[in-house]
């Protein structure tokens, strides 16, 4: 069974169109991580899940129970860091936990799961006083409770500073290891480029892409980017190295430097290319297309 | 029953703050001053049942601010906030939150009604008085019924409005409607209608059952019908003491569920 199943979701504020007929279908047991710029519809597609939002057409489900008409029994096996909480005015931190011990069913001690996330020193203080990074590491800690078989979240690393992303990661992928799917939306390439299995990609409310990362380099020529100096470019030697098999783009990059993209197969047939048009390739180096090319590539935005 | 969930945090909160306090120590002090003056401003026979008469005014006051204040912010702070957000992603469904929340605030004041009822009502009974039990618990009953009328109207301000601030005007405009200025209300009808010739002396029925409609009245004729003996209600069937409880049954029900019925099928924003 899927953990997460999207059937044509769309989401309409009056004319505008948060969400246009997102299909979805994330396994149980992957890491996926849901990428697109600010506004492109991230959270309203999360807000669906959690049954924040209705949508306008289609339906979602969390391990087969629809996330509008059983959202309870959806949200029974999931724990979740939303988009725009805030904690609760006067409960500290471990009444936070408490809290969701206490809905979830769950007995133990609360003080595990705040030492997990690094806030067991600040435990009985009111949360409202609590920093943004450690607000965001508190109700990840509920988000734990359980020990849910699908983690939810939505922007986990706002308000982090690089260490706490590089926790957050961390617990992520003990998580993932543990058998739990990990779903989190992110405008940030790194975080999603190191940890997922599968990422989609959104832009204007359509899902433009889903796939693997090797998968979308793939798709994208390959995915290898040749910088070659030579010790002179001129118009001709760009056309013949277009020429050349497997070539996607050439394009000059300064008076001396070409940047190529193309299959891997035809690496050195580009070399040999310029070597007959008796050109003196000084330096080469090849870059992977990273993700944020990638991104770019697919959205035509940073 | 998650709500219970609901209803031990809201509580823990609600409990805590400073305004719930004053609040809820003004309709003791009230209660407790009206079972302190009652023998000594009035004739005898001192008795439980002829106490709810003198205490009624004081609580037809002091009940609906209390309730509506109590109530007004449960459910729209967080909402304003974002901590309903955190509340939702629980396995819990919104029907356990807005249960939790109303079984809490309507809780607090029920608790504080009935124990301050019963300790006016040993007041009452020492040392000259009369105590009749049976009686004065249904008193209780409807006073606690009164109460929950209030705190429900609180609370379904609270889920039917996006703001805080809204909610409280909201609020205000229920309370002033009923409270203060519905006898008024009243009069200028009956002096409207009888003024342009239409009626008499004697508002007509139909009339008559609107105004008797309000909650503060629905709990005086019920009151008055089945508690007081020395007291009863004149008039026709549906404004005797049964038929105020069934009103008071649907301002608890009504609007909670239309209240709820609106918060249910909106996004959270």
């Amino acid at each position: 069974m899927a953990a997460i199943e999207a059937d044509a979701v769309s989401k309409r504020y009056g004319s505008e169109v948060a969400l246009d007929r997102v299909d979805l279908s994330v396994a149980e047991g992957e890491t996926f991580g849901f990428l697109g710029p600010n506004g492109a519809g991230k959270s309203t597609f999360i807000n669906v899940l959690l049954d924040y939002a209705k949508p306008t057409d289609g339906s979602a489900s969390i391990f087969g129970n629809d996330c509008q008409g059983a959202g309870v029994a959806a949200r029974d096996r999931i724990g979740v860091l939303p988009e725009g909480y805030s904690v609760f005015d006067r409960l500290t931190g471990r009444q936070h936990v408490e809290y969701a011990m206490d809905s979830k069913g769950v007995d133990g001690d609360p003080s595990r799961i705040l030492d997990r996330v690094g806030i067991l020193d600040d435990a009985d203080r009111t949360a409202s006083d609590y920093s943004k990074g450690m607000a965001q590491r508190l109700v990840l800690g509920m988000a734990l409770v359980g020990d849910p078989d699908l983690l939810i979240l939505d922007e986990p690393s706002t308000g982090l500073d690089p260490n706490g992303a590089a926790e957050m990661r961390a617990i992520l992928e003990e998580e993932n290891e543990r058998g739990a799917t990990v779903f989190f939306s992110s405008h940030i390439l790194e975080q999603v480029e190191a940890v997922c299995d599968r990422v989609g990609i959104l832009q204007n409310g359509e899902l433009v892409a889903v796939d693997t990362i090797e998968g979308l380099r793939e798709s994208l020529g390959g995915g290898t980017k040749l910088v070659i100096t030579l010790d002179r470019l001129d118009d001709g030697t760009i056309e013949s190295v277009r020429s050349v098999a497997g070539v996607e783009t050439a394009v000059a990059r300064d008076e001396e430097t070409l940047e190529v993209t193309c299959t891997n197969d035809a690496k050195m047939d580009i070399l040999v290319e310029l070597h007959d048009a008796g050109v003196d390739v000084v330096n080469f180096r090849t870059e992977e297309a990273s993700l944020e090319d990638m991104f770019i590539e697919y959205t035509g935005s940073r | 029953m998650t709500w219970r969930t609901v209803a031990r945090r809201d509580w823990r909160l609600t409990v805590d703050a400073r305004s719930a306090k004053v609040l809820l120590a003004l309709v003791v002090l009230g209660v407790l001053l009206a079972g302190y003056i009652y023998p000594v401003v009035t004739t005898e026979p001192y008795t439980t049942s002829r106490f709810p008469a003198f205490v009624e005014g004081i609580l037809t006051t002091l009940v609906p601010f209390v309730g509506v204040l109590l109530g007004y912010n449960a459910v729209v702070s967080d909402r304003e906030s974002g901590a309903i957000r955190l509340s939702l992603s629980l396995p819990q469904s919104r029907s356990d939150v807005v249960l939790g929340t109303y079984a809490s605030r309507t809780g607090l004041l029920a608790g504080t009604l009935a124990g301050s009822l019963a300790v006016a009502g040993a007041l009452v009974v020492y040392p000259f008085g009369e105590l009749q039990l049976g009686r004065f618990l249904v008193f209780v009953g409807l006073a606690v019924a009164y109460g929950a009328v209030w705190s429900g109207l609180g609370i379904a301000v609270s889920l039917a409005v996006a703001t805080k601030r809204r909610a409280l005007v909201v609020g205000f405009v229920f309370l002033f409607l009923f409270v203060v200025v519905w006898d008024a209300l009243e009069a200028a009808t009956a002096l409207g209608l009888s003024a342009a010739g239409l009626v008499g002396d004697e508002l007509p029925a139909a009339v008559e059952l609107a105004f008797g409609l309000e909650p503060g009245r629905a709990f005086g004729r019920a009151t008055a019908g089945l508690v007081d003996p020395t007291r009863s209600v004149e008039g026709a069937w549906y404004l005797g003491g049964w038929a105020a409880v069934a009103v008071l049954a649907l301002w608890v029900v009504g609007p909670l569920g239309l209240a709820y019925a609106r918060f249910a099928g909106r996004d959270l924003t």
